[in-house]
């Protein structure tokens, strides 16, 4: 199926398969990273040996089902990462590939038949990063909250309540989660701005297409 | 502008490769400027005479080693994880471009497989 897209036709039928296969390869390589992350973590707490093992730690436990600090709760974070990781993942990549279109016609307008396919460097789309990532940090963070207030452990739930040093207007309740969503989506969405602006420049210093 | 074209735009949109080193000092830069600035943040609101300010991130220090919240400690905070980030970002586009990398060659193995059946 071919689509009309402002200036130049496109296969429609490819673009779905490619972000298809993006959004499985991203969930699947975020997922272990996350994975393997809390398993380090959780090995170096451990094995730090101080009082209080893994104290703070054991407080992801109120949103993984059973992990906890030890060699099980480890492999159980490893495997709690490794899911939630890659549906983070593929979440985002959904949302991040709006931008493909506009990217696909950049390349029609500027690409000639010569170029080389494999030695093409990615650009980001700041404004779509900022969106997919704003958006799933965000909706993690009003989900965590009411997950805090459906347990009825929002009063005592001390920890939570200290984003209200970088977010103004936050409280460990309904109202708060969304208001602290909508600063941290503002926060992200700038950093992703930044962030895309020094890749994609230093993608250009170094002379990639 | 020919088919073949159309769809090489669609696989250079998808499928470019990331850059590691600029994915790495992006990731690092932005990551170090975080922690940098949550420090500072900290000490900007600072806290009650004889109440420790932002004891529960100076829990990092289990961490990063020497890290503390402290001015000095937000600059040494901000290169740790400015090196975390580099690291970081390293990894993740080495894994990106290896696992496409990895599906390519096993789809035109498996093409040339069925390729040589047929025949």
């Amino acid at each position: 199926m071919m689509t009309n897209n402002n200036e130049t036709q496109y296969d429609e039928v490819l673009l779905h398969a490619s972000i298809k296969l993006n959004t499985r390869l991203l969930a699947g390589v975020f997922g272990f990273i996350s994975g393997i992350t809390l398993l380090i973590v959780t090995y170096m707490s451990l094995y730090r040996g101080m009082p209080n093992t893994g104290q703070y730690l054991n407080l992801l436990g109120v949103f993984l089902p059973g992990y906890e600090v030890s060699h099980i709760g480890a492999w159980i974070g490893f495997f709690w990462g490794v899911i939630i990781g890659g549906f983070i993942a593929a979440m985002f990549y959904r949302i991040y590939a709006r931008s493909i279109p506009k990217l696909i016609q950049d390349y029609i307008k500027t690409s000639s038949k010569n170029d080389d396919l494999l030695a093409t460097s990615m650009r980001i789309d700041g404004h779509y990063l900022g969106l997919a990532l704003g958006s799933i940090i965000a909706i993690g963070l009003i989900i965590t909250t009411n997950w805090l207030v459906i347990r009825g452990t929002a009063d005592q739930s001390m920890h939570a309540g200290l984003l209200v040093n970088y977010l103004p207007g936050y409280s460990v309740s309904t109202i708060g989660s969304f208001i602290g969503a909508l600063e941290l989506f503002v926060i992200n969405y700038i950093l992703s701005l930044v962030f895309s602006w020094v890749y994609n420049n230093i993608v250009a210093l170094r002379g990639k297409k | 502008m020919d088919k073949t074209s159309q769809d090489k735009a669609i696989l250079m949109a998808s499928f470019a490769k990331m850059d590691p080193v600029a994915l790495g000092i992006a990731l690092g830069c932005v990551w170090g400027v975080m922690l940098f600035l949550a420090t500072g943040l900290l000490l900007l609101q600072g806290a009650a005479e004889g109440v420790q300010v932002g004891p529960h991130l100076a829990l990092l220090g289990i961490y990063l080693p020497g890290y503390e919240v402290t001015w000095s400690g937000a600059v040494l905070g901000g290169l740790y994880f400015g090196i975390i980030g580099i690291v970081a970002g390293f990894v993740i586009a080495a894994l990106w471009n290896l696992t496409h990398y990895i599906y390519i060659v096993l789809t035109v193995a498996r093409a040339v497989w069925w390729k040589m059946m047929a025949d």
